[in-house]
């Protein structure tokens, strides 16, 4: 045998485990799922092929609509803010504040980075409570009516935003510290001789560097946000009424909840599909820009 | 440059300075709730008593919060050391080993990462009951293996210089031993940043656990939280400290590996 041989014969080894558990618990499961769109399955009984029936019933599902309209709420509350938020911190804390303080600051913002979300769904539903909550103590405070937070359709989604930005804006500091930390000295030394002020810096060097983390960064974000579940299922359960049922919640209210397999997967594919597009879409806005 | 102190400056650094006590605020208050027996949220202070452990001892006494602790532990455990030694595994592989058609099997893996939690879930879901692994420690630690930690040290990986592994191919060193021996402790740093990530998703795993365990003695500590607290438990003390016990070892991991923490997000950039 030639070496060559046998050391390809070790990579296969090296890689055989990894892929195993893949292949049993990601590429079956995905495969299984697009099959069972095509079916009626609750369990107890073998799949049944019904076509695209799951699909066309869920073109008219009216809690699909909602579910959509609140995804996508979520999402434009999220992404803008907790983006933005990370991106001006990180260049305020790596411009002037290298130092420990800087330091300091950045670790205490990542810190709910660490909590799980139920534990912090469980703290921010005792602020958010209607009866003595913080928020309505401090507003209390001020002289203004107290608020029924969560379980108002006009606030509750939001509210639950609120602690995904919180628990992501340190998460995504990080990240853009660290592609702010890589930027040349020289470029911004030279800028400076030249006059250039730090807002003058920030758009037209840091900016334009960061693109590729930016988009990053944005994929990424909206991402999670249209997978929100545990935030949801601990703090509101989808209500009020259906104020904050997102996509995901139904998937699982669905496939696991009312055992109609089925049909989940066929919800499941098309959030498949959905964020399949978001990468397209940006993929093509990135490459374009960037030509 | 210059660094003089202008107001924006300083403005910029308070405002800094206020999100980042906005960002630890509600994890104090949520310590502090811990330790008081109040009924309502009204926080008086003289109600903190940081000596009385009652709402600790009745969560891990009474609640299942013991047992959920060791759960988590197992769990943890478990899935570090498989994620570890199987990711290495990969990565080497994909890396260092001649392999033909390793590169489109790695984008394929890549590929996974994009697809949500939930379009897996569902038939992983059918399959572990079909194969009776629901209920058992087996359903919530082989899932963990994914592309992300492949990823990781595959990027850690590149830094190991072939020549190493060739000269002691040529000394003698079996492959076991050049890989256990040279390989493994150049890579160190990265089995630490990714023993890191899978500690802090294993521990604060929550949907699929939800998803397949339905005997409460085999629940996880997250879980046992989220039994705690229905919207209508009062015992604010109580679920705080539940809160608090869930949140305090990757906290402790944190303080200890913060460098680990932020090197792998920055490096990696993608997780779950």
């Amino acid at each position: 045998m030639t070496r060559q041989k046998k050391q390809a014969i070790y990579g296969a080894v090296y890689i055989l485990p990894s892929f195993l558990l893949m292949l049993a618990f990601t590429f079956i499961p995905i495969c299984m799922t697009i099959y069972f769109s095509f079916t009626k399955y609750n369990l107890s009984q073998p799949p049944q092929w019904i076509g695209l029936q799951n699909y066309s019933k869920l073109i008219t599902n009216s809690y699909l609509h909602q579910s959509l309209i609140n995804t996508v709420q979520y999402v434009a509350v999220t992404v803008p803010i907790q983006t933005l938020l990370a991106l001006i911190i990180a260049a305020f804390l790596s411009g002037r504040l290298r130092n420990r303080l800087g330091g300091a600051l950045r670790s205490m913002m990542f810190i709910p980075v660490v909590a799980s979300m139920i534990a912090s769904a469980a703290v921010w539903n005792v602020i958010y409570e209607t009866n003595g909550g913080v928020l309505n103590q401090i507003l209390e405070f001020l002289g203004i009516p107290g608020y029924n937070w969560l379980g108002r359709k006009s606030s509750a989604l939001n509210c639950v935003a609120v602690v995904a930005i919180w628990k992501n804006v340190g998460y995504f500091l990080v990240i853009f510290y660290a592609g702010i930390m890589n930027i040349s000295v020289d470029i911004n030394e030279a800028a400076c001789v030249d006059g250039a002020t730090p807002v003058q810096r920030f758009f037209y060097i840091t900016l334009p560097i960061l693109k590729p983390i930016t988009y990053m960064v944005v994929t990424l974000g909206i991402i999670w946000s249209f997978q929100v579940f545990d935030l949801v299922y601990k703090m509101t359960a989808g209500g009020p009424g259906r104020a904050t049922y997102t996509v995901a919640y139904l998937i699982y209210s669905y496939a696991f909840q009312d055992k109609r397999i089925g049909y989940g997967a066929a919800l499941a594919v098309c959030l498949l599909i959905v964020i399949l597009i978001i990468h397209a879409v940006q993929n093509l806005f990135f490459r374009e820009k960037d030509a | 440059m210059k660094n003089k102190i202008t107001p924006a400056f300083v403005i910029g650094v308070i405002l800094c300075s206020l999100f980042a006590v906005l960002c630890i605020l509600p994890l104090i208050y949520m310590v502090l709730m811990s330790f008081t027996q109040a009924t309502t949220l009204k926080i008086h202070l003289e109600d903190v008593n940081l000596f009385d452990f009652y709402n600790y001892w009745f969560a891990l006494t009474k609640r299942g919060f013991a047992e959920g602790f060791k759960n988590s532990v197992i769990v943890v455990v478990g899935s570090c050391l498989l994620v570890d030694v199987v990711s290495a595994m990969a990565a080497y592989g994909f890396e260092k080993k001649p392999l033909p058609g390793k590169e489109k099997l790695f984008q394929v893996y890549l590929a996974t990462m994009m697809v949500p939690g939930q379009v897996v879930l569902i038939s992983m879901f059918v399959l572990v009951n079909r194969v009776g692994l629901s209920n058992t420690f087996w359903a919530l630690i082989l899932p963990m293996v994914g592309a992300f930690g492949i990823f990781l040290m595959r990027q850690f990986m590149q830094a190991v210089p072939n020549e190493l592994i060739e000269a002691a191919e040529i000394d003698g060193s079996g492959e076991v031993r050049t890989f256990l021996t040279i390989v493994l402790p150049l890579v160190q740093p990265a089995l630490i940043t990714l023993t890191v990530f899978t500690f802090t998703s294993a521990w604060n795993n929550f949907l699929w656990p939800l998803i397949i365990l339905t005997r409460s003695n085999m629940f996880t500590l997250i879980l046992t939280m989220s039994t705690l607290s229905g919207r209508n438990d009062t015992n604010y003390g109580l679920v705080m400290a539940g809160a608090t016990l869930t949140f305090l070892f990757p906290f402790i991991l944190y303080i200890f590996l913060q460098k680990q923490f932020v090197e792998g997000i920055a490096l990696g950039g993608v997780k779950g």
